[in-house]
C-alpha cells in the first residue's frame, strides 16, 4: 500500500502493529515456556512467565492508548480504520492469551509424581500446535494475509482434537489411577487453556481477515 | 429525478469530465469527492447549466430532469435554475434586506404576487433554513450584516424560496467556522428527502456525515459510486482507498 501523504500518519500506523507484534512474540514465548516449566516441573520459570504476563498486559493499555489517539486525530478511513479497529480488539484478545500461558504456568507446582504421569507428555504436541496457530496468525496480520489468516483458523480443529483425545486420556488415568486426580485434573485445565488459546487465534485470524479485506471469513472456515 | 448519462465536458479542447453516468434523487443526498481539479464542481454545474457561462464550454452527452433535457437548446435556463437552485462556497446574499433575498425569486418566478403570500413564502423558506427564530425580527436589516453561517442559510432559503426540485451545494461550508458548519450539515439533512441534494465537498469527513451515495472523482472520470458507508468503510476501487485513506498523490 502506498504511504500517507501525512508521514506521521504512516509512523503511528507502525508503532501501532510494532505494538502488536511485540504482543504476539511474547505471547509465543510465554506459551512455550509455561508448557516447558509444566512438563520439566521447572517452578522457578513457571513464576518468570506469571510475571512477564505483566508486560504483556502494560502492551495492550499501550495499544488502547494509541489506537484511540490515531482515531482521534487522524480520522482513519477504510482499509485504515479496519487496521486500527483490529489491532485494538486484537490487543485484547492477546492479553487473553497471555492469561491462559500465566494460568498454565501457575499450576506447575501442582502437579505430582512427574516422572510416572505419562498424560504429561502429550501436552508438548499440542502446545506447540497452539502457539503454531499464534505465530501463523501473527505473520498474517503483519503482511496483511487473509489466506494465511484462513488457514489458522482451519487449524484450529486439530488442537480441538488434542483436547479432545487428552481429556479421554486424562478421565481414563483418573479412573485407573484415582491417586492421581488431583494432577489429572489440573492437566485438564492446563489442556482446556491451550484450547482457548487455539480459539483466541482464530479469533484474532477473523480480524486479520477483517482488516485486510473488510469482510469476516466464510462460515465454513470457522 | 435527475438522471445523467455520458455526460462529458470540453474546456476549448481539454476534456474535464470523461462519460459521467449518475442518478440523483430526494431519497439520498449525494456527494460529490475528490481532489482538486477532478471534474467534481464542473460535472455539478452541468445540472443547473452553469457552464454556459463559460464560453469555452462545451458539454455533451444527456441529463434529464423529471424527462425533460435540460441541455437542450429549447430548455429555459432560468425556469431550470429555479428548479435547480444552487449554494456555492461563499455566502452571496444580494445587497438588500433578509426580506428582499427570500422574496425575490418568487417575485420573478410569478410564484407569488400578494404581500401575505411573499410573507407566507419569506417565512416558510427561512423557517426550512433554520434561521427564522433568529432573523424574524430584523427582516429589514441586511442581509449581509449577518454572520459567515447566517448568510449561507440565507442562501439556503432563498434557493428553497422558488420551491426547486433539487439543490446544488458547492463546499457551501468550507468558508464558515464548525458551529455553523454542523448547523449547515443538520439542514443538509433536514432538506433531503424533500429535495434532491448534491454536495461537492473537499471535507471528507463532512461527505460521510451528511451524504448516503457517495461518487469519487479523478481526472475527470467518475472512478467509485456507491452507498457511502461501503465508500468510505470498504471502497472496491484502490485509486478511492488511496484518496479517502489520505495516500493520494
Amino acid at each position: 500500500m502506498a504511504d500517507h501523504t501525512v508521514k506521521a500518519f504512516d509512523e503511528d500506523i507502525t508503532r501501532l502493529r510494532g505494538l502488536i507484534a511485540e504482543m504476539g512474540g511474547l505471547a509465543e514465548v510465554a506459551i512455550a515456556e509455561a508448557l516447558d516449566s509444566m512438563v520439566r516441573g521447572d517452578e522457578e520459570l513457571g513464576d518468570l512467565v506469571v510475571a512477564r504476563d505483566k508486560k504483556i498486559d502494560a502492551l495492550e493499555t499501550d495499544v488502547d492508548k494509541l489506537a484511540v489517539r490515531i482515531i482521534a486525530l487522524r480520522a482513519p478511513m477504510a482499509d485504515d480504520l479496519r487496521e486500527v479497529i483490529a489491532a485494538l480488539k486484537i490487543a485484547g484478545i492477546i492479553e487473553r492469551i497471555g492469561d491462559y500461558s500465566k494460568n498454565i504456568a501457575k499450576r506447575v507446582g501442582m502437579i505430582e509424581g512427574r516422572d510416572r504421569f505419562e498424560p504429561l507428555t502429550l501436552l508438548p504436541a499440542m502446545g506447540e500446535l497452539a502457539s503454531e496457530m499464534v505465530h501463523d496468525v501473527l505473520t498474517a496480520y503483519a503482511a496483511r494475509d487473509p489466506d494465511l489468516a484462513r488457514e489458522v483458523i482451519s487449524t484450529d480443529a486439530k488442537v480441538d482434537a488434542f483436547y479432545n483425545s487428552i481429556f479421554r486420556n486424562l478421565v481414563s488415568h483418573m479412573v485407573e489411577n484415582p491417586a492421581t486426580i488431583s494432577s489429572a485434573a489440573q492437566l485438564l485445565f492446563v489442556a482446556r487453556n491451550l484450547e482457548r488459546i487455539g480459539d483466541h487465534a482464530t479469533n484474532v485470524a477473523e480480524m486479520v481477515h477483517f482488516a485486510a479485506t473488510g469482510t469476516y471469513p466464510p462460515e465454513e472456515d470457522r | 429525478m435527475m438522471k445523467a448519462r455520458d455526460v462529458s465536458v470540453y474546456y476549448g479542447p481539454k476534456k474535464a469530465i470523461d462519460e459521467v453516468s449518475i442518478d440523483i434523487s430526494p431519497d439520498y443526498v449525494t456527494a460529490f469527492i475528490g481532489p482538486s481539479g477532478c471534474g467534481k464542481s464542473t460535472f455539478l454545474r452541468c445540472f443547473n447549466r452553469m457552464n454556459d457561462t463559460i464560453p469555452s464550454a462545451s458539454v455533451t452527452g444527456s441529463i434529464e430532469l423529471e424527462g425533460d433535457n435540460i441541455l437542450g437548446d429549447s430548455m429555459d435556463v432560468v425556469q431550470l435554475r429555479a428548479r435547480v437552485g444552487m449554494v456555492f462556497q461563499k455566502p452571496n446574499p444580494f445587497p438588500k434586506t433578509i426580506y428582499e433575498n427570500i422574496a425575490y425569486g418568487p417575485k420573478i418566478h410569478g410564484l407569488a404576487e400578494k404581500k401575505p403570500d411573499l410573507d407566507a413564502i419569506v417565512e416558510r423558506s427561512l423557517t426550512r433554513a433554520g434561521l427564522w427564530e433568529e432573523v424574524k425580527d430584523r427582516l429589514d436589516d441586511s442581509g449581509t450584516a449577518l454572520s459567515g453561517g447566517q448568510q449561507q442559510r440565507l442562501c439556503i432559503a432563498r434557493a428553497i424560496a422558488v420551491d426547486p426540485e433539487v439543490i446544488l451545494m458547492d463546499e457551501p461550508a468550507s468558508a464558515l467556522d464548525p458551529i455553523a458548519t454542523a448547523k449547515i450539515e443538520e439542514l443538509i439533512d433536514e432538506l433531503s428527502g424533500r429535495y434532491a441534494i448534491v454536495i461537492v465537498t473537499h471535507s471528507m469527513q463532512q461527505a460521510a456525515r451528511v451524504s448516503q451515495r457517495t461518487a469519487f472523482f479523478h481526472l475527470g472520470k467518475m472512478v467509485e459510486y456507491g452507498p457511502t458507508s461501503d465508500i468510505f468503510q470498504n471502497p472496491i476501487e484502490e485509486r478511492t482507498r488511496d484518496y479517502i485513506t489520505g495516500r493520494y498523490g
